[in-house]
């Protein structure tokens, strides 16, 4: 598949401080990629350099077929993580403003602007002005201003954060029609459920390293069979026994239960029939892992303390937790 | 490129023409100076009571009572104003003034002066507390007492100078009406002593007058009027609008990017333009919002040199000059301003870093009176062709009386196209770098750093 985003071994770094090292990404064209980390990684870094925003210190980049993003912005939405507008202008001028620097016709632009503002519940604010509206409303002009222009590809820099659920279910939904319309799209996020929910590819960066590249689907084979979750019925039973099971590579035991991590390459129903011909299950079933498991597994490492899994993970819980009340 | 360009500059330059500050700023100046000129002194005028009061005269020699009467009239001492205005504002030429605005301040009230006349052998000692009485309205009308001296009409016969007269004056009397009895008195003096030596007053007054004509300036393509004082003005005039001018466009330039950045909507604009043609789309925007100031204040003065007829004695090429070099100047400290609003987070960050530059905008400006009065000095023409301040060097050389040499004015707009261009380069790196960069204020060291970098 052609690509519509190739970076090759890009790095930058503001003073003494590497903001991203050597990264390699390309992106299918007509695919949604996560680019996911904890705040402070690099993705930020790295969709500045995409856009031609910043320059990277080396490194080269292919943006839709050019060298540079600055030959095809008219064909890029971009909804920056720090948002943005001029407070003063009223909200058809300021969209019709971006969508004619894009390039697009002043009627297609006003026409697209009321569908998108009448679908995100906003026809009424398209006369008022910017300042006039509240952070959440704002929030979503500047989302349709990003894909006023029906951009070929769409890089979106956390754009859910701090809406309320109607509106993020209406952006997931317009995420997903610019999907079956064929645009790229680039979803930085670190909330890492939406990632999993909205995209086919993901790259995870951490201290301005990718340290994951992976298909959602490869994903899910690689990292989602490999754990069971196991209810006892006798809760006195003695779950300790399992680790003698085949395949089994490790028992954590939890508040209802245990799960159990299998050896890779264990086919999960043989392992599944031994578990419950050892122990009689109230509930059995192969856990569900999340990209926030897969990432703190990557970064932590398998031999990783528990203590260390524990405050990666708080981190970036506290992380999600900011990002869905700002 | 180009168009986007266009659009970034034209939504600069509305909403700056747009905004309820501007235009306070635009009309407030105009009416100000509009206040200055006319209203204050009518106002002044207006306000000022008139003086009535008595004024007691010890006179010796009996000659130069019925004089000072004649020189204390309210038509003696309105033709005396007369004449001391005339003499601050030289001849104009066909088109006088309009009636009133030469008029000297104060010629609305006149004072009201009664002259009382004393026995001649009266002693000023004994006549002193009648200066503290007041009369019967217990009104301070008692305003002062001049004693003429005996031989202040006719010298003594060693005597190598008149003698002159003794002044004093009761509390009650203001500044303003002591100099118009202290003016009397000498013209009364004057006229005395004239009398008394034989000679026509009215015919020494006549020998001494040369009426100034307007100098008819010579060049090479023709010749033309020329005036003291608008060739005094003039240069200042020239610098004063280039001045208001740049700093109007490049302050504003130079908050607008400061807000743009700091409300973030600069990665949106990022995102379809690229920083050159954003920079180049604010230069542009704020530069017509300098130039739309630039003409009203031109238009105001050609509107007013026309109603006083003085139009004649101003060359039409100097608004092509001022124009030209209003593009320069303001592309230097234009681009200067704009790297400064690039880099700061916030208006106060950009104090330190702004104010070498205005200094450097002020200080031409400020000298241009000087370089108009000594335009072909060596201070003025070497200022002529050191950026950023020789397109005000060269303005009121040009402005002044005694134009430079052509070849002066081309090497000067070269030097100052160097300087635009090298005030451009440094603008375009900083914006590149500066307009995503937050936290620590940057100084000129992290400016020239970032210039390096970029």
């Amino acid at each position: 598949m052609e690509s519509a985003v190739e970076v090759q071994g890009l790095t930058k770094s503001f003073g003494a401080t590497s903001a991203l090292s050597g990264l390699d990404l390309v992106v299918p064209r007509g695919s949604t990629v996560g680019l996911i980390g904890p705040s402070g990684a690099g993705k930020t870094t790295a969709i500045r350099m995409i856009m031609s925003i910043l320059f990277p210190d080396s490194g080269t980049l292919r943006v839709l077929g050019c060298p540079s993003a600055v030959a095809v912005k008219n064909r890029i939405g971009y909804l920056p993580e720090e948002r943005g507008v001029y407070r003063k202008m009223r909200v058809n001028a300021f969209l019709s403003y971006i969508g004619r620097l894009k390039g697009a016709a002043r009627a297609d632009v006003e026409a697209s602007a009321a569908r998108l503002m009448t679908r995100l519940g906003l026809a009424d604010a398209l006369k008022a002005k910017c300042e006039d509206l509240s952070k959440g409303m704002l929030q979503r002009v500047q989302f349709v201003a990003a894909v006023i222009n029906q951009p070929d590809l769409l890089i979106l820099d956390e754009p859910l954060g701090g809406l309320d659920p109607v509106s993020v279910r209406i952006l997931k939904e317009i995420i997903a029609d610019e999907q079956r319309r064929g645009a790229t799209i680039i979803f930085s996020t670190h909330v890492m459920a939406h990632a999993e929910e909205l995209c086919q590819q993901i790259v995870m960066i951490h201290q301005g390293r990718k340290v994951l590249d992976e298909l959602m689907a490869g994903l899910r084979r690689q990292y989602y069979l490999r754990s069971i979750h196991l209810e006892p019925l006798d809760p006195a039973a003695d779950l300790t026994a399992l680790q003698g099971i085949g395949g089994v590579q490790r028992v954590q035991l939890t508040t209802d239960g245990c799960d159990i991590r299998l050896v890779e390459g264990t086919d999960p129903a043989t392992a599944i029939r031994a578990i419950a011909a050892l122990i009689a299950p109230a509930r059995i079933e192969v856990s569900r892992v999340r990209l926030e498991d897969v990432f703190i597994r990557l970064v932590a490492g398998e031999s990783g303390t528990e203590q260390s899994q524990k405050a990666l993970r708080t981190h970036l819980q506290g992380l999600a937790a900011e990002g869905a009340t700002i | 490129m180009m168009r986007r360009i266009w659009m970034v500059a034209a939504r600069d330059f509305r909403a700056t023409i747009a905004s309820k500050g501007f235009l306070l700023g635009l009309f407030v100046m105009p009416v100000l100076i509009l206040i200055i000129i006319v209203a204050i002194p009518r106002i002044m005028n207006s306000r000022a009571l008139q003086v009535r009061g008595d004024v007691a005269v010890i006179d010796p020699t009996g000659s130069v009572l019925p004089l000072l009467r004649t020189a204390l009239a309210p038509t003696a001492i309105a033709a005396r104003r007369l004449q001391a205005g005339r003499l601050a504002m030289p001849p104009m030429g066909p088109g006088a003034l309009p009636q009133g605005f030469a008029r000297p301040a104060g010629a609305a009230s006149l004072p009201l002066l009664k002259i009382l006349s004393l026995p001649p052998d009266t002693q000023a000692s004994q006549e002193k507390p009648w200066l503290i009485q007041a009369d019967a309205r217990q009104q301070p009308s008692h305003l002062a007492l001049i004693v003429i001296h005996p031989d202040s009409v006719v010298r003594g016969p060693v005597a190598t100078s008149y003698g002159s007269y003794d002044l004093y004056v009761s509390k009650s009397l203001n500044e303003a009406t002591e100099s118009v009895i202290q003016d009397g008195v000498q013209q009364a003096l004057i006229a005395a002593r004239l009398k008394a030596s034989g000679i026509n007053q009215d015919a020494l007054q006549s020998a001494l007058h040369v009426a100034q004509p307007n100098a008819i300036l010579v060049v090479a393509s023709g010749q033309r009027s020329s005036n003291r004082v608008i060739s005094r003005l003039l240069p200042f005039a020239c610098g004063l609008l280039l001045f208001i001018g740049v700093i109007t466009g490049a302050q504003i330039l130079m908050t607008s990017t400061i807000e743009e950045k700091s409300s973030r909507v600069v990665e949106v604009l990022l995102a379809a333009v690229s920083p050159l043609e954003l920079m180049w789309g604010k230069l542009i925007g704020q530069f017509g919002v300098g130039l739309v100031i630039v003409a009203m204040y031109i238009g105001l003065g050609v509107v007013g040199l026309a109603k006083f007829s003085l139009l004649r004695f101003i060359d039409p090429t100097l608004v092509v000059d001022l124009l030209a070099f209003y593009c320069i100047t303001y592309l230097v400290f234009g681009a200067l301003m704009l790297s400064i609003g690039a880099a700061a987070n916030q208006v106060a960050d950009a104090q330190s870093l702004m104010a070498p530059i205005i200094m450097l905008l002020v200080l031409p400006y400020v000298l241009t009176p000087f370089i108009g009065q000594a335009p072909n000095s060596p201070f003025s023409i070497a200022i002529s062709f050191i950026p950023p301040v020789n397109t005000f060097g060269m303005l009121a050389r040009l402005a002044s009386s005694t134009p430079p040499p052509q070849w002066q004015v081309w090497l000067t707009l070269l030097a100052g196209l160097c300087a635009a261009a090298a005030a451009v380069w440094f603008a375009a790196k900083i914006f590149k770098i500066g307009l995503l960069m937050h936290g620590k204020p940057p100084n000129f060291a992290t400016l020239i750093r970032w210039a390096r970098m970029a």
